[in-house]
């Protein structure tokens, strides 16, 4: 009896949750089928001219590309600068590693709007270009700490042993690294990869401060925003949903199965 | 193939993959460009396409609200960075002060044919030289929900500080109209307001603020009337209702009898740009008769195209939704916006912040 | 050394075994520095030196283009205008009851997830618990301004339902602001939390479980205070992203208060004040600061 009691409660906070946790998803996909002008109820039977209205729309088409540039690039940067100071400190006694951590570490405590305030002031200073390079480097800023952290938190001493054993066959250092530590790390690579992405796709802040015309998809939306209340947002954001559960659906089939299976 | 050669096919790829986007994400590099600060209202595709494809050139806008806003983005660029700029027509002397617009050459515009109270030369020229043209005007005013509310009360000013209303009311994010729209219901005009007016203004704020439900900017006081977040917008006008006006034809507007505030936008082409012929051209195209038209109904807001003989590019709606008729009374009550001095203005944007903070 | 070689014992001989030994662990310690180096150097580069950029400004104070130096009045600015100070106190309230909550909320889901879900429907269960997270942040924030509306879902369901005479006035509120944050955090401190708890040894809550413990005990007495680094980790996360945000307030809050990020923003935008936003995010760094060092023991970073 306590058993099922226990069931039910757990069972309903669940659902009250989900319910909570989806409810502005499922009235921003609904409403981007509104056949009107404006995203409020009365919800007018189902229509696409809003989902056209945004395929053709280049200025978001563009963002969207610049979004994917942005992420993708400032994530590979972040790993590959993230997991090279990992495996360094995590591998060799360096005088003041624990200040290089902390150092490493520290953007990660920082919130955005200062990495970005702190950058823009002195692109200013220096008259360099705001650009998407700008807001790229802000965000491998944001995302280094992150790629460090997984990392390093995932080198273990299991590993030092078959790196041992690599170096006694004789293998260089750099040879270890790549061939020997980096495929053994892969999954919290490609998880510091996957978070990175995920972050650098979704950010404002720096975006927002550090580009000019050429902007990401978060900064073109809230000027969508600030330029008059229609579907076009509802679309445009349902649309960015639905591939991200496509993608992921993928990924879950794919990697996240077979690093639970291995 | 070894793992490691799998990755470094994969990083390989990554990059070139990063490398098409970032081909794809900036199309075009060989076209003309022209550089634009603009109001939203610049931004609607049916306004910037013809003039581009005329031209062959591609249109780059950047959008700001107020004043500060425009002038702290020119001042945080270098020169060259910028070709057009639109800017409220009583800050042409600020923006003049900054040694930032280039003389317009006065035959290139139609200046005979902007409506006559509109041309506001006392700003847009200095010397005898012009700088900047009026392009769209509008008010700032009083817009209701007819069926929310009594039509009549919206014709005295109080009701913006009255409690009456309590609670259904939005206040327009702009400082320099609402504190004008404040001192007009005082009483003082606003092109009289000092320092020492600031205390009675600043109460009047406040009880503003009490009696409203949010300070929105355009889009948040739009959404606000037309989602019946509120019924009363205070500083909205034409350019909130007319948009609006098809889905929904109880939005109204009014202009009180102790008056209202007067919006007037221009442009100008910016010294330092590198483009002035083409700067010019777009100019020209925004205060022609169809860039006029298209311009007075573009998606964010709508408002009266500076240029009358615009009215034979619309519709016998669009008009009446811009209450052409009506014009030339409007235009004799309502004042222009308040034009401070640098010490003023900052008292006033300390003012509007802290009322915003209670 | 070669295999064959005749092992000599004698200072020469260990003299030169150190000497390589040094050297070895000099060439080792070359390589680390590589290896570090360019992470090092983007940090200090992009992060520190800016910031210290922005610190130093912040004692200036603006005339037109230029910058005078020194002056402490954007400090003391900070501390005269109330509405400036009062964003400070705005941003923490808010972000106090935003991250209360969100543990409230998140901590039970993450457990039922964790202990009740079977194991073959947990990740999925996770995965659905987090999906909202790909809409963009903007765009969500917007779709809560319309849904908590006068006339959005949610007063439309209360008035159908007849609980309520009247819609409640929820947009445009602090409440709208709480909950647009709760909404995120929860997802954030769900996931945080759940890795948290599977990764905890099995053999504390059977070995409670023989002793007698019931699942409420077991919860009480041994997985709450063995999850306590994960929630003070989730919740000090939520604390810095929460007070730092700009968006959710600006979007659901209608300007009928600021928070720091807000003023921030404003006095770049509208008056390219440089100096005092510099000033005000320094303000805002040190309040981080304080929370970092009160949560200081459960964020070591030997092992995450």
């Amino acid at each position: 009896m306590g058993k099922r009691l226990s069931s039910l409660l757990s069972a309903g906070y669940l659902v009250i949750l989900y319910g909570f946790i989806f409810l502005p998803v499922v009235v921003l996909v609904l409403f981007s089928f509104q056949d009107g002008s404006l995203p409020i109820p009365p919800f007018n039977g189902p229509s696409l001219r809003w989902y056209e209205n945004i395929f053709a729309d280049r200025h978001l088409t563009s963002a969207l590309a610049n979004s994917l540039f942005v992420a993708l690039g400032s994530a590979m940067v972040a790993c590959v600068l993230g997991f090279l100071a990992a495996y360094a400190l995590a591998r060799f006694r360096l005088p003041g590693s624990a200040l290089q951590r902390g150092l490493l570490v520290a953007p990660m405590t920082v919130s955005y709007l200062i990495v970005a305030l702190g950058l823009l002031t002195c692109f200013n200073a220096l008259g360099i270009p705001l650009s998407l390079w700008t807001v790229g480097i802000g965000h491998v800023v944001i995302n280094l700490p992150l790629c460090f952290a997984i990392i390093y938190a995932s080198m273990g001493a299991h590993q030092k042993t078959i790196e041992r054993a690599a170096r006694d066959l004789g293998a260089n250092e750099l040879q270890v690294m790549l061939l020997v530590s980096a495929p053994m790390l892969l999954p919290s690579i490609l998880a510091a990869f996957f978070l990175s992405v995920t972050f650098s796709w979704d950010e404002f802040v720096i975006a927002f401060l550090l580009s000019r015309f050429d902007v990401t998809l978060p900064v073109e939306i809230w000027n969508l925003l600030r330029s008059g209340l229609s579907p076009r947002t509802n679309a445009i954001g349902s649309l960015v949903f639905l591939i991200s559960v496509v993608l992921l659906a993928l990924l879950e089939f794919t990697v996240f199965r077979r690093s639970a299976k291995s | 193939m070894t793992f490691a050669r799998r990755n470094a096919h994969a990083c390989l790829n990554g990059s070139l993959v990063s490398v098409a986007l970032f081909a794809l994400a900036t199309p075009a590099l060989a076209q003309e460009q022209l550089n634009a600060l603009v109001w939203c209202d610049h931004t609607d595709a049916a306004l910037i396409e013809p003039f581009e494809a005329a031209n062959n050139v591609k249109v780059n806008l950047k959008t700001y609200e107020g004043t500060g806003a425009g002038l702290a983005i020119l001042d945080q660029s270098r020169p060259g960075d910028w070709d057009v700029l639109v800017i409220d027509a009583i800050d042409v002397p600020r923006a003049l002060d900054l040694d930032l617009l280039a003389p317009l050459p006065p035959e290139a515009l139609p200046t005979t044919d902007l409506f006559p109270g509109v041309v506001m030369a006392d700003s847009t020229t200095r010397d005898g030289v012009t700088y900047a043209v009026t392009e769209k005007f509008g008010y700032n005013t009083i817009s209701y929900n007819k069926s929310k509310v009594d039509p009549e009360d919206m014709k005295d000013l109080s009701i913006i500080w009255s409690d009456k209303y309590a609670g259904r009311i939005a206040l327009y994010d702009y400082y320099l109209p609402m504190i004008g729209l404040v001192a007009i219901g005082l009483g003082i005009p606003t092109a009289d307001i000092a320092l020492d007016d600031l205390p009675a203004i600043k109460e009047k704020l406040a009880a503003a603020k009490q009696a409203s439900k949010l300070v929105g900017d355009v889009v948040s006081s739009q959404t606000a009337l037309a989602t019946g977040e509120v019924d009363i917008l205070v500083g909205g006008g034409e350019w909130i209702t007319a948009a609006l006006a098809a889905e929904n034809p109880d939005l109204d507007w009014v202009i009180p009898e102790q008056g209202a505030v007067r919006w007037a936008q221009s442009i100008g082409v910016l010294k330092d740009s590198t483009k002035q012929d083409l700067a010019l051209k777009f100019v020209q195209y925004i205060v022609s008769p169809e860039g006029q038209a298209r311009l007075a109904t573009s998606s964010c807001y709508w408002g009266m195209p500076a240029n009358s003989k615009a009215g034979d590019h619309l519709t016998a709606e669009q008009k009446a939704a811009l209450r052409w008729d009506n014009q030339t009374d409007y235009l004799a009550r309502a004042q222009l916006y308040p034009a401070p001095d640098a010490e003023l203005d900052g008292a006033f944007q300390d003012a509007w912040i802290e009322m915003m903070q209670q | 050394m070669r295999q064959d070689a005749p092992i000599k014992i004698g200072a020469s001989w260990r003299r030169r075994t150190s000497l390589r030994a040094d050297s070895l662990e000099r060439t080792e310690r070359r390589i680390a520095w590589v290896l570090v180096g360019p992470a090092l150097l983007w940090t200090l580069a992009f992060f520190v030196v800016p910031f210290v950029v922005m610190a130093l400004v912040s004692f200036a104070t603006r005339s037109g283009k230029e910058l005078l130096f020194w002056s402490l009045s954007n400090y003391a600015q900070f501390f005269e205008k109330s509405y400036l100070f009062k964003g400070l106190t705005v941003s923490l309230e808010i972000t106090f009851t935003v991250t209360l909550v969100s543990v409230l909320l998140a901590y039970p889901l993450a457990w039922i997830i964790a202990e009740r879900v079977p194991k073959r429907w947990q990740r999925l269960a996770l995965l659905l618990a987090v999906l909202p997270f790909w809409t963009s942040y903007v765009v969500r924030s917007y779709s809560w301004l319309l849904v908590l509306a006068k006339n959005g879902i949610i007063n439309q369901a209360l008035l159908g339902m007849g609980l309520i005479a009247e819609p409640l006035e929820l947009a445009s509120t602090r409440t709208a602001t709480v909950i647009g944050f709760v909404h995120f955090f929860v997802m954030l401190l769900t996931l945080t939390i759940y890795s948290n708890l599977v990764q905890l040894a099995p053999n504390y809550k059977r070995a409670a479980a023989d002793l007698g413990a019931n699942g409420l005990q077991v919860l009480w007495h041994v997985v709450l205070p063995l999850t306590r680094p994960g929630i003070m980790v989730g919740a000090f996360l939520t604390f810095v992203l929460c007070i730092g945000d700009y968006i959710t307030p600006q979007i659901l809050g209608g300007n009928n208060e600021l928070g720091l990020p807000q003023i921030i923003m404003l006095q770049l935008g509208r008056r390219a004040d440089f100096p005092l936003a510099a000033a005000l995010s320094i303000v805002l760094m040190l309040v981080v600061t304080l929370a970092y060092l009160a949560c200081a023991r459960w964020l070591k970073m030997d092992r995450l």
